[in-house]
């Protein structure tokens, strides 16, 4: 069970650190801000979300798991909101055209 | 080669790159940045030097006297900034 | 792990150059803070967690918060010196540099107070040897310390400077603080607790609460009325206030400067933590957005 646990847990970070990779990549070659954003608030959520979950996985104590999974939650709510703001910034009349 | 030795050399790396600018500059708020990162190159130094990586002994002397730092240096910026706001606002005029 | 530490001292060089010489504002700004994060991964590879908190909530967030209100507020970048001086000065800093790292590579550093704190971390009451040094031990510094930033406070206020006034930033954020806040307070009050026994304390603890409460400022969500930044400020004091009546109770009570009475250390180390968290807390928020009367962006 711990052997499925921790490779699992290390597929997840595998995982979480391409995605980041991608993020980095979009991040560098992509033109322009919006698109740019597109990239890094839904790649970036996702690859840190991963890694969090596959170090849940592999520590495995319950008082370990509890605080990555609010890393998880407050990563999802400030992407969200953050690329939410930041792309605000930039569109005319506030977001709302 | 130890990690102690990678530290002692960024600190130091730091610490001249802060002087350099911090010599050169004009600019207010570039100058307080580079306060920081001579505050940073400092601490850096500080904590490497009481870290033992061979034997694993941390000294946590060094580390609150830079927890102080970090915290003296926040309150330093934020009245340099005021400071300089106000510098700013006075040459508008 | 050697090449891990060598990758981000590269790293955290270059973020630091890039930093100070950009020419747009922005980047050199987040540069800066990309500089306090790499420098907090630094301290967790030289086993400080508990500065390393410290730098990635103060010295990058709060921090970088300052710089961009202030980038905004001053204005683009003035020309610099450039020439012979900019030379001369680059091949004096880079000496300097040099000189350091090689006085701290080869000199001998023994590291003198670790086995002395270990000795006596019975006797200060609480198990986290950082906070034994910073609550106990060294509490004339920290007692300083909090001076120090009751004097900056007093410096922003009596400038009289100019107020943030949020600015209306959609929909989105009233969900952000619904959540954010209670995990934040929460947060703080575990960073306090656990600053007993494990990395933590008053001074992280007191840096989340205060980026909440920057961030509940910033989206409007939060009364910036003259009496709310009046009972902040009385809030920002009220940490020294205690600190000073601590120390002198402790004087009347054992008859030593900040010597906690025997059996008790702990219940005084928290409670003098608490009052610190709440005050540092009001008085990192107030340094950012400001006293003063007039309300300008």
């Amino acid at each position: 069970m711990s052997a499925f646990f921790s490779i699992l847990g290390i597929g997840l970070i595998a995982t979480g650190v391409g995605f980041l990779a991608l993020a980095a990549l979009g991040l560098w070659r992509l033109p322009d801000l919006l698109s740019r954003l597109h990239v890094l608030t839904k790649a970036d959520t996702a690859g840190l979300s991963l890694i969090a979950l596959g170090a849940a996985c592999l520590t495995g104590t319950r008082a370990e798991i509890l605080p990555l999974m609010l890393c998880v939650l407050l990563i999802a709510i400030s992407g969200a909101t953050v690329g939410q703001l930041i792309a605000r910034s930039v569109t005319p009349r506030g977001g709302r055209s | 080669m130890t990690p102690d030795l990678v530290y002692h050399v960024t600190g130091a790396g730091l610490i001249g790159v802060a002087l350099w600018r911090l010599s050169t500059c004009r600019d207010m708020l570039r100058r307080i940045m580079a306060l920081n990162v001579l505050a940073v190159g400092i601490a850096m130094l500080l904590l490497a030097t009481g870290h033992d990586a061979v034997a694993a002994i941390t000294d946590p002397v060094p580390q609150a006297f830079v927890l102080t730092g970090i915290v003296v240096l926040v309150a330093v910026t934020a009245a340099l900034l005021a400071l300089a706001e106000q510098l700013e606002d006075k040459a508008d005029e | 792990m050697i090449a891990f530490d060598i990758v981000l001292a590269v790293g955290i060089v270059f973020c630091a150059v890039c930093a100070l010489t950009r020419r747009d504002r922005m980047a050199s700004i987040a540069a800066f803070i990309v500089l306090g994060l790499l420098v907090a991964l630094s301290w967790i590879r030289l086993a400080a967690p508990d500065v390393a908190l410290a730098e990635a909530a103060i010295g990058a967030g709060l921090t970088g918060a300052l710089l961009l209100r202030a980038a905004q507020r001053l204005g683009p970048l003035r020309p610099e010196a450039g020439g012979r001086l900019a030379v001369s000065t680059a091949i004096v800093a880079a000496g300097l540099g040099c000189g350091l790292a090689w006085v701290f590579a080869v000199a001998p550093a023994p590291v003198v107070y670790a086995p002395l704190v270990t000795e006596r971390l019975e006797m200060s009451g609480v198990t986290n040897p950082v906070t034994a040094v910073l609550l106990n031990f060294r509490a004339w510094d920290t007692l300083l310390e909090i001076a120090v930033l009751v004097a900056a406070l007093l410096l922003v206020s009596l400038l009289g400077g100019r107020r943030i006034v949020p600015a209306h930033l959609g929909e989105l954020t009233l969900p952000f603080a619904r959540i954010v806040t209670p995990v934040a307070i929460l947060i703080a009050g575990h960073l306090l607790w656990q600053g007993s026994s494990a990395p933590g304390g008053a001074f992280q603890a007191g840096a989340v609460l205060a980026g909440a409460m920057i961030g509940l400022v910033l989206a409007g969500h939060a009364h910036t009325g003259a009496a709310v930044v009046r009972s902040a400020l009385i809030l920002g004091l009220s940490g020294l206030a205690v600190f000073v009546l601590a120390a002198l109770g402790s004087e009347v009570l054992t008859g030593h400067f900040l010597g906690y009475p025997v059996g008790a250390e702990k219940i005084w180390i928290i409670g003098i933590e608490a009052a610190l968290t709440l005050s540092i807390a009001a008085t990192l928020c107030l340094l950012f957005t400001g006293l003063g009367q007039r309300k300008v962006r």
